[in-house]
């Protein structure tokens, strides 16, 4: 009985070449829409022409802004710390803890021995490794402003910045959780003001999740938090990448000002 | 009895048969109704096949190229046109208020510092991803002076909710004016 079945699967089976070839006509009618008939169709010169639509419409790479006036260059020097999560690892660039605690003694009279001082200076013990060499290079390059720091950073190297940042990150931290608990956690920090372009603190620095390159804030000194806060509102300080913390302190009101610095240095 | 049933099975065969041609004919105008709804929108609406692909390293935007701070916003070129640059990054678009002239060809180019955003210019079709790696191009012309709010629509963390910036739409001699003093234009604070 089934010897007399026609095969499914055949160019004799009217069934078979007649859904099969529609399909393929459908397919490459499709193909010619997308790849060619669509991109011709857009206003821009890279999608005009055969190739130009395939490739266009395929994805390949290309410049697609054709004339522009020249980029505007800077006025003042801004960060050119290029910030990647391994920029501080392998074992050739990272940094030495010991030859950092000895290059670390021009800092102790403002940061105190271990990191922590009671000078309004902010304390780098246990500080993100990251953020204390971003910093540092900033100083370096005038992207950061300081009477204080630009002499003190003049003659390092890049090999000295790693070294400093791997022995500050290596300190233990002071207690803060029992000082911050002492105040509870203000809007400003936990929730931001989305209303008025203000993502939480905790977002970046902590409490929430942890942004490279973003400092750790706790504990640091009320009135070194709260002047780089209305240095940035005020654009005096412009080391952030692309204004991104700019674009956050101006937007705060004195009070969030210092509710968010009173929590961070878990004082009143 | 077996003619009968010969003579039923034919008539099964051949309404199976009806069938199927039914079922096919459906099919084939179902697919066919889809691809002439991707040729009308993609003709006559914003809807746009794969988009206009360019990278760019994201990591060193801000040491050169045209992403660096100071010429994001809005450039005015030799054609007239308008270059509109802007950076998204956890978690505000920078710059945070865009100024652009009304009837007047724009064109944004978008790109990430960090990772996935989207933006959405309000009562317009502007809607794009904004990736790190990659740089959004795309033209637009503003009819009408006017607002516009333009959020982040792909969520990028936990402070997303408050990554928004501002289109402020002026007339074209507004503008030119505003452009006579300053090499890129803004409208922060």
């Amino acid at each position: 009985m089934n010897d007399h079945r026609p095969r499914l699967i055949s160019l004799r089976n009217p069934w078979f070449t007649a859904s099969a070839g529609a399909v393929l006509i459908l397919f490459l009618f499709t193909v010619f829409v997308g790849f060619v008939w669509l991109p011709s169709a857009q206003n821009d010169a890279l999608f005009k022409g055969l190739l130009n639509a395939i490739c266009s419409a395929a994805g390949v790479p290309r410049a697609w802004l054709s004339e522009a006036s020249p980029p505007v260059q800077p006025k003042a020097p801004v960060s050119s710390v290029v910030l990647t999560p391994d920029m501080l690892g392998g074992p050739s660039s990272g940094g030495s803890v010991g030859r950092g605690a000895t290059l670390a003694l021009r800092c102790t009279m403002c940061h105190g021995a271990r990191g922590v001082s009671a000078a309004n200076t902010p304390n780098l013990a246990g500080q993100y490794e990251a953020s204390i060499y971003k910093e540092l290079r900033d100083f370096q390059s005038g992207a950061r402003t300081s009477a204080v720091m630009a002499p003190m950073v003049v003659g390092l190297g890049d090999q000295d910045l790693r070294d400093l940042s791997a022995y500050y990150a290596s300190l233990p931290r002071g207690d803060v959780s029992a000082a911050q608990q002492a105040h509870a956690m203000p809007n400003i920090v936990a929730t931001g003001s989305p209303m008025r372009n203000i993502a939480p603190c905790g977002s970046c620095h902590g409490d929430m999740a942890i942004k490279l390159g973003a400092p750790w804030l706790g504990p640091q000194p009320h009135d070194y938090l709260k002047s780089q806060l209305e240095a940035f509102a005020n654009d005096r300080r412009h080391n952030d990448i692309s204004a991104q913390m700019r674009n956050i302190a101006r937007n705060m009101t004195a009070d969030e000002i210092n509710a968010s610095a009173s929590y961070y240095a878990g004082s009143k | 009895m077996a003619e009968t049933f010969s003579a039923k099975s034919n008539d099964t065969a051949a309404l199976a048969a009806r069938l199927e041609k039914r079922w096919a004919f459906m099919m084939v105008s179902i697919m066919a109704l889809l691809v002439g709804v991707m040729i009308f929108t993609g003709l006559h609406w914003a809807m746009m096949p794969p988009s206009r692909v360019e990278t760019i390293n994201p990591s060193t935007l801000h040491v050169s190229g045209e992403f660096v701070e100071s010429n994001l916003g809005s450039a005015v070129e030799a054609d007239g046109s308008i270059t509109v640059r802007i950076i998204g990054q956890q978690y505000s678009f920078t710059p945070q208020c865009i100024v652009v002239p009304a009837k007047t060809p724009i064109t944004f180019r978008v790109t990430s510092a960090d990772v996935i955003h989207g933006m959405l210019i309000t009562g317009t079709n502007i809607n794009s991803m904004v990736e790190p790696g990659y740089i959004s191009t795309f033209k637009t012309e503003f009819e009408q002076t006017g607002d516009h709010l333009m959020p982040c629509h792909e969520y990028c963390g936990v402070g997303h909710e408050a990554m928004w910036a501002n289109v402020r739409v002026v007339d074209k001699d507004a503008f030119s004016k505003m452009a006579a003093k300053a090499g890129r234009l803004t409208c922060d604070l």
